[in-house]
């Protein structure tokens, strides 16, 4: 009974996730809502899927590994396209930035 | 006078890097020790992956592991801090520090989804990149705590700088509330670098 919870907390986060890609304004705001959504909503799937699925333990924990390489690789993905976009020359809509301070 | 004051600084700046390698240097673990937590990690990995406990297959990814920890050990054990014996640190490491990681973290990831779903919803946005400090040195620990930057509600890491063995993280904060340095990298950091300096250099 659990899993159906997990699972519609997972769609509910990818869904609202998708909602701020769409809403925000520029890059790095829309970049927020890609890497904690997908994180959030991948993870809460996979574990669904390690307690529904009739195998043995083993390779149930292989789905908690994935959940753990997505949590360690999606923030370095987000990270490389922010800092890319930044050098790339798209300004962001912010209130202070003391990246541009220090490198002008 | 004024040379002599210049050469003064440019001596204590180069004996304070000098004082801060030497305690690097000595804090490192012998070599044995980062082989045997290598090949933990990498044979605990094998038999998920693997997953099938026959002896051939122990055997096998016993042995094969068994080598590649002995080219590889340096580069997951570098930046690991010295203190106490092996058993007990291992011991300490998955007994305590991981499940307290593990347990900060699911709350922080769950608590930024509703907050990202709040702000998708609400729309009220305060967007800013600040710079704050941290205390860590060691590679490792700094990309652990910029992941976990990444993950903690409304902030993103851009970019690190190091300079004179004091490292920056340039942050983007979606709701920037203080540009007082203490006060923004105590409400980004919070108890991540606490953990973050038990363990890593």
């Amino acid at each position: 009974m659990i899993e159906y919870l997990f699972l519609l907390l997972g769609e509910a986060i990818m869904v609202f996730g998708a909602l701020g890609i769409l809403r925000f304004p520029d890059v790095y705001t829309r970049l927020h809502a890609a890497t904690k959504c997908d994180t959030g909503g991948a993870m809460n799937i996979l574990i669904a899927l390690a307690i529904y699925a009739d195998t043995s333990t083993l390779i149930k924990l292989k789905f908690l590994v994935l959940a753990f390489l997505i949590a360690m690789i999606n923030p370095m993905v987000s990270h490389a396209i922010a800092r890319g976009a930044y050098k790339y020359g798209i300004k962001p809509e912010v209130v202070v930035d003391m990246y541009a301070w220090d490198n002008p | 006078m004024s040379r002599i004051s210049f050469y003064l600084k440019e001596r204590i700046k180069e004996i304070r890097h000098r004082v801060l390698l030497e305690s690097y240097e000595a804090q490192k673990l012998p070599k044995w020790e980062r082989i045997v937590l290598t090949w933990m990690m990498l044979f605990i990995f094998w038999i998920i992956v693997s997953s099938s406990i026959v002896l051939e297959n122990l055997l096998i990814g016993g042995l094969a592991t068994l080598i590649i920890s002995s080219f590889m050990y340096n580069m997951l054990t570098d930046d690991i801090r010295h203190s106490g014996h092996l058993v007990e640190k291992i011991f300490y490491i998955v007994f305590f520090y991981m499940p307290q990681y593990i347990f900060i973290m699911i709350f922080r990831i769950i608590e930024s989804n509703f907050k990202v779903a709040k702000h998708a919803v609400l729309m009220d946005i305060n967007p800013g990149i600040v710079k704050i400090k941290t205390d860590l040195h060691s590679d490792t620990g700094i990309t652990i705590l910029a992941n976990s930057i990444t993950l903690t509600p409304g902030t993103l890491t851009l970019d690190v700088d190091r300079k004179l063995g004091e490292a920056y993280l340039y942050v983007h904060w979606i709701d920037v509330k203080t540009l007082n340095r203490e006060k923004a990298g105590e409400s980004i950091k919070g108890d991540i670098e606490e953990w973050l300096k038990k363990v890593f250099w």
